[in-house]
């Protein structure tokens, strides 16, 4: 609401979802990795394995190439994205923690030098000060995921930072340890993986070799995301808990698609492991490496989803919005609306649908598009204005993932209108019942169903007249609803409906 | 007027202001003498590369300079991230803004990065068997720096128009914008495109003081003068069209209103004449090195007055709106003296890495001797 919005046409959430499962994918590499080549190349030495040693060197150099110039530039990346998309948020990140940031460059900067040095210097230094060298890389690498992990479990945790805050009470918040152990497992398994990778360009008995190495490291990581992400699961905010708890019921259908995407990817990825890598090393093949990989990809980009989303409906838990509000300013922006609190919003007072609709912009358009992701026009169907204001005044009982509407009754009117505009209700020839389950969907079902569990509704039987009765009252009943906004024609279609839902 | 400025963080800043400015131009000064390097060292290489056949001399200095290029792009990346940190926490309500009005070419930076580095490395991998299609490659990799440099200018000076932002909002709000009604952003974008080629001379006047061969020591001494000269004496009539550029009250701060400004930029004059003057001296005498040595330090502290300069101009551009000093401060000083140790830790072990491969490479260099 301070900044000005980027209006891509789509969330800009998924663009930070982009750049970041990408990033993430090649750094946690990066940090493993390290770990991997130091253990690979010693091994050699041990073993006097003139060949294992070339494959190290060989694995080193795309291990520079690709972390060096893809996970670095797009770490990066991210932090651009996240400054375009939640500017709010990226600056409350960097003044709270700048000087993290700068401890995380000093050990970008040793990691950097020390990538190169190893990865070009293999004929120059001595064995020994080249291992000395590849131990630095790593303990560089894994010293900045040690910092980076601070920042963002505190997004999801700030614990008792909300009180104090202060810095080290931000960092070492509730999910920061089970995080960090998760996200060295997955380097760990992701160095693993990366040396299947460059094992298929080796001659076949080498390859053998490396796999059942690599394989090694990739079942271990895997193995143990499993305790961890319980560990991980049982420190998240009751919330968050309550999101996994109930994805079979509630309608989070990306949690649901997420949570059985990454048990299946991870799954797959051990039985795949175990037996090509392990048990008959001589059959992997790249077939099966390019499915490792893209099992790896899923595992990674669900847990990243699920950790994005556990956090709804705040960006900072407890302070700033999703949609980039801070917590703090909610009564300001109610008691002055919002054209007076953003310098970005004009006051189109005699235009309700295009001051309705930058509202939209501001407060909506960082997780809803219109037509595309999460399309409003497909949630406001059949909405007649009323409703749209009044079911604004209460969005976090309709998604617990949605932050509260911010603004006046001016604002909240325009923004109805302008959302009930998307897709007004089409009268149709349809039966009594039938009407009355349109009505049902669009003043209903954002929150209850009838025969399902969520907030299930259980009228049958109970008489049209009855149910008719209750709709003038519904405020009454529990204060979390909206009154019905209906007319008594559709008013009686839906108690129709209600009291005999059938097939 | 009023402008549509967002409030800056209702956090204080960190550190006191005094510390974050000094490590803002600290680490930018460092990220430009490698940003330079890149921008000139890939022309020059792409010229040398293009003349391979016809001048060995120039065939042994794009080898030379292909191997040293992906480290400079790994180091310039590098060394950005911290001045972009320290900005961000004291101007950081500016910047946000005006990269989200160029919210697009702001982050296509990222993929045009991408493309250019492995662009390096195609041209740095390829080593001697350098084709036609490598220097094509680095002509491309020139053009996406060059390109990556004008959109830094563009945000760089759209922070700093805060009158420009809402013209720009209202009519691509999707991020389709360049700064392109900024009076000053063409010779702004030249004299620092320039200011880089000029860099990049003195690197190989210092590239040539660590030659061991005569002839081509000379050789590239003289390619690091010329290309150090050329372009300095250009910029100083491209420095000169900058200043006209610049807002009037802002220009007579330059030339006499503000003490500071105009001894900077007395300073910003002087300094490149004398570096001219001694790699001239240099090349009438029989031990060039002192005066080389000098001449290169002279140009060195013109890029450091230069980015205090921009520095000041900065402030004076934003003195009507903003001034990071009305900001609270509430230094976190346990974190900053842990920052203060681990960064002189960082800069020893960088130092012991380099010192390692230094005297590792002699070593080399010594027992091949002794072979031959």
């Amino acid at each position: 609401m301070n900044y000005p919005i980027w209006q891509l046409g789509f969330p800009g959430g998924l663009l930070i979802a982009a750049v970041a499962v990408l990033h993430v994918f090649i750094s946690h590499f990066a940090v493993g990795g390290g770990a991997y080549l130091v253990l690979t190349e010693r091994r050699a030495y041990a073993r006097n394995d003139a060949e294992l040693l070339g494959y190290v060197r060989h694995h080193s150099k795309f291990f520079a190439l690709l972390t060096v110039v893809l996970g670095a530039v797009t770490g990066v990346g991210i932090w651009f994205t996240i400054g375009l998309v939640s500017p709010e948020a990226t600056s409350s990140l960097i003044h709270t923690f700048v000087w993290g940031w700068a401890i995380e460059w000093v050990f970008f900067f040793v990691e950097i030098a020390a990538a190169l040095i190893y990865a070009y210097q293999w004929d120059t230094l001595d064995r020994q000060t080249h291992l000395v060298i590849g131990w630095i890389y790593f303990v560089a690498a894994w010293a900045s995921l040690v910092i980076i992990n601070g920042i963002i479990t505190y997004m999801l945790t700030p614990g008792r930072w909300l009180e104090t805050q202060k810095f080290w009470d931000g960092f070492f918040n509730p999910t920061y340890w089970p995080s960090l152990c998760i996200r060295s497992a997955m380097a760990v398994g992701l160095a693993g993986l990366f040396g299947l990778v460059t094992a298929m360009w080796e001659p076949s008995a080498l390859r053998a070799r490396v796999v059942r190495w690599s394989g090694w490291w990739l079942a271990l990581g895997i193995v143990s995301l499993l305790p961890l992400s319980r560990w991980y699961f049982h420190n998240l905010p009751s919330y968050s808990r309550a999101y996994f708890n109930g994805a079979f019921d509630a309608p989070y259908i990306a949690v649901r698609h997420s949570l059985r995407g990454a048990a299946v990817c991870a799954g797959l990825a051990l039985l795949l492991t175990l037996f090509f890598a392990l048990l008959r090393p001589k059959t992997m093949n790249p077939v099966v490496v390019a499915v490792l990989l893209i099992a790896g990809f899923g595992v990674m980009g669900s847990g990243e989803y699920l950790r994005e989303f556990s956090r709804y409906p705040y960006v900072i838990n407890s302070y700033i919005y999703a949609n980039d509000v801070r917590v703090g300013q909610m009564e300001a922006i109610a008691a002055h609306g919002v054209s007076s609190t953003s310098p970005w919003v004009e006051d189109s007072s005699g235009h309700p649908l295009a001051y309705g609709r930058q509202i939209f912009v501001v407060e909506c358009g960082s997780c809803h598009s219109v037509d595309g992701y999460r399309a409003m026009r497909k949630f406001a169907r059949g909405w007649d204005p009323k409703f749209g204001s009044e079911i604004l005044l209460h969005l976090p009982v309709v998604r617990e993932t949605m932050p509260p509407f911010a603004g006046d009754a001016h604002d909240r009117t325009a923004l109805g209108s302008y959302l009930a505009s998307l897709a007004p209700a089409t009268s149709s020839g349809a039966s009594e019942k039938e009407s009355g389950r349109q009505v049902f969907a669009i003043h209903c079902a954002l929150c209850h169903s009838v025969g399902g569990a969520r907030r299930p509704l259980d009228l049958k039987g109970t008489g049209t007249d009855a149910i008719a009765a209750m709709l003038g009252t519904l405020s009454d009943m529990n204060p979390d609803m909206p009154p019905f906004t209906g007319t008594d024609t559709e008013g009686h279609a839906l108690a129709v409906y209600l009291n005999n839902p059938g097939q | 007027m009023n402008l549509p400025i967002p409030y800056p963080d209702p956090m204080p800043l960190p550190a006191p202001l005094w510390l974050l400015r000094t490590l803002l131009l600290l680490t930018f000064f460092l990220h430009v003498l490698f940003m330079n390097s890149l921008l000139g060292g890939t022309a020059v290489a792409m010229v040398c590369a293009m003349r391979r056949k016809s001048s060995p001399f120039s065939a042994r200095l794009a080898d030379d300079l292909g191997r040293l290029l992906p480290s400079i792009l790994a180091f310039t990346i590098t060394l950005g991230v911290a001045p972009l940190l320290f900005l961000q926490v004291m101007y950081g309500q500016l910047l946000y803004t005006s990269s989200i009005l160029l919210g697009v070419p702001w982050l296509a930076i990222i993929g045009i990065v991408i493309l250019a580095y492995y662009g390096v490395y195609y041209f740095s991998l390829k080593g001697r068997e350098a084709n036609e299609r490598s220097s094509a490659v680095l002509v491309l990799v020139l053009m996406l720096l060059a390109s990556v440099a004008f959109i830094y200018s563009n945000n760089f000076t759209l922070m700093l128009a805060p009158e420009r932002w809402m013209n720009l909002y209202r009519s691509h709000a999707s991020g389709w914008n360049l700064n392109w009604s900024e009076p000053s952003l063409p010779p702004r974008y030249l004299h620092f495109v320039l200011g880089a080629l000029a860099v990049s001379g003195l690197g190989l006047v210092v590239l040539a003081l660590r030659q061991r061969e005569d002839a081509y020591r000379k050789w590239l001494t003289e390619q690091g003068f010329f290309l150090f000269t050329f372009t300095t004496l250009i910029n100083f009539a491209v420095g000169f069209w900058f200043l006209l550029k610049l807002p009037g009250s802002v220009q007579l701060d330059f030339v006499g209103g503000n003490g500071f400004a105009t001894v900077l930029l007395g300073i910003g004059v002087l300094l490149p004449l004398a570096a001219v003057a001694h790699l001239i001296m240099a090349k009438s005498s029989r031990s060039p090195r002192r005066a080389l040595v000098i001449g290169v330090s002279c140009g060195l502290l013109t890029v450091a007055a230069m980015i205090v300069m921009r520095d000041v101009l900065r402030n004076l551009q934003l003195a009507p709106n903003f001034s990071p000093g009305q900001l609270p401060v509430a230094p976190q000083w346990s974190i900053i003296a842990l920052f203060a140790v681990l960064f002189l830790a960082g800069l020893a072990t960088v130092y012991y890495m380099l010192r390692k491969v230094a005297s590792a490479a002699r070593m080399q260099i010594a027992a091949n001797v002794r072979e031959s």
